[in-house]
């Protein structure tokens, strides 16, 4: 069983627009942008892994906090989706993550992301029970995406930490302190969320060079694996074995929607692991799932065929 | 069919020493009538239901008597229910769980059910653990 932790989970919903308004054209009245389509689903990094895992026939457990009536919907979602769930509910609301669409312009989408709720250190200790019990299932725990507030940046640390002592093996699919701070429980592999800030750490990570160095401080720090984006359509894989370039060679004109990419591309390496692939083929199953997932409307591409007929436009090289 | 066919994977439940209070509030914040409490293994070990907290709350004699009629206030149950709220689910729950296995059919569930009037049945694994439940309602939009 593959577990994966959202702390903060989102109900994603998407509008695609035939075009955005200059909002800086003064009007007596506000703008009505109209919607030529739009779709909602369960979302936060994690969901989307199990989401992905389920779809593949594995079995996974996502773990997290739910509130209201949002919560109510995340939980409907991945239930449907064939996904067990183990959330603490909390008062509040489920924070709710707008992405607008602009045809022609989809790998340049606008986000508008809520904060979601306040974890209150009851349903803290609440959730560490849980996550203690569930450790016992797991192969894998998938700790993944934002924190929510109210949890320290020791948070993932604490739960890779306990997931070490018990033998399981740790993914960090993050970004900023949070991430940082797990690298000494040596986590089998790290996929750096860069979206907001290109950093990884104090280090830059815009260039192959800094990549580098930035991934090889990640090993040397504890992690086994580092996996850094390079542009949309390129990851750079680290271990103190080697170095791995990978290449998606495909036009970005036929992106349609680009997020969940990249937790397609950590569920697709999951997926390989499981299913007995090497580490390269698993990061090329994932670097295809990835590119599926950014062709289609949907989030995620979770259609088998595609993603194995995307693995040959998926080059990967010893850098 | 089989149970794993339309099972709700919802692993929502109590731990034996969940504080009554609490398990209210989780029982009002996720919308369930009833919770699975299981041990530290994830085992089932009993079920807390509306039912099971309400006759807490009530003099025994009222249990007897099938009405809460010769109440003259809900009074009497706030105050007993601020006497219990600390003590731990497993003092109030059903021990008697009727469960089910995910290749159990679902002609066996529906007898459960009818049988032992039952709106849900937890479903566990062959070490007795939780991984899910099935409703009345899963049952029927299945049929």
């Amino acid at each position: 069983m593959i577990l994966t932790v959202t702390p903060n989970p989102a109900l994603d919903k998407f509008y695609w627009l035939r075009e955005l308004p200059d909002i800086r054209v003064p009007v007596e009245e506000g703008i009505l942008i109209g919607a030529e389509k739009s779709l909602t689903s369960a979302g936060g990094k994690g969901l989307n892994v199990s989401v992905f895992l389920a779809a593949h026939g594995l079995e996974t457990v996502a773990m997290g906090f739910l509130a209201g009536h949002t919560g109510q919907i995340i939980l409907r979602d991945l239930l449907a989706r064939g996904v067990s769930a183990n959330f603490v509910w909390i008062e509040g609301e489920n924070r709710t993550n707008v992405a607008l669409i602009v045809r022609g312009r989809e790998y340049h989408p606008i986000h508008i992301h809520e904060e979601g709720p306040t974890i209150p250190p009851e349903a803290v200790g609440i959730f560490l029970r849980k996550y203690e019990r569930m450790l016992r299932r797991a192969s894998f725990v998938v700790l993944a995406g934002l924190l929510a507030p109210g949890l320290g940046p020791d948070f993932y640390r604490e739960l890779a930490r306990r997931a070490r002592a018990q033998g399981v093996r740790v993914v960090v699919h993050a970004g900023g302190e949070p991430l940082v701070r797990t690298f000494p429980e040596r986590p089998f592999l790290v996929k750096p969320d860069v979206r907001e800030a290109l950093r990884l750490g104090d280090l830059p990570v815009r260039t192959k060079e800094e990549i580098l160095v930035a991934g090889r401080r990640a090993i040397q720090e504890g992690a086994e694996l580092c996996l850094i984006s390079h542009h949309l359509t390129g990851d750079i894989l680290i271990s103190a074995d080697g170095v791995w370039e990978f290449e998606a060679r495909v036009p970005l004109s036929t992106f349609r929607n680009l997020v969940g990419a990249d937790d397609a591309l950590v569920g697709g390496i999951l997926v390989g692991l499981a299913q007995g692939k090497d580490l390269i083929e698993s990061v090329r199953y994932g670097m295809a799932a990835a590119v599926a997932s950014a062709e289609v409307e949907e989030k995620l591409c979770l259609d088998r065929e595609r993603i194995l007929a995307e693995m040959a436009r998926v080059e990967v090289r010893p850098a | 069919m089989r149970v794993r066919d339309f099972l709700r994977r919802d692993l929502t439940s109590l731990d034996r020493d969940t504080p009554l209070g609490q398990a209210i509030r989780l029982l009002e914040r996720s919308g369930h009538a009833a919770l699975p409490v299981v041990d530290e293994e994830g085992r089932v070990i009993g079920v807390l239901s509306e039912r099971d907290i309400i006759r807490a709350l009530l003099p025994g004699y009222l249990d007897l008597l099938r009405s809460a009629s010769f109440l003259p206030s809900l009074n009497q149950m706030a105050k007993k229910l601020r006497e219990i709220e600390r003590l731990p689910v497993e003092r109030f729950m059903t021990r008697e769980v009727v469960t089910c296995r995910p290749e159990d059919t679902d002609l066996h569930v529906a007898d459960l059910m009818l049988r032992k009037g039952l709106k849900q049945i937890p479903v566990v694994d062959a070490q007795g653990r939780l991984i899910g439940q099935v409703r009345r309602i899963d049952l029927l939009s299945h049929l």
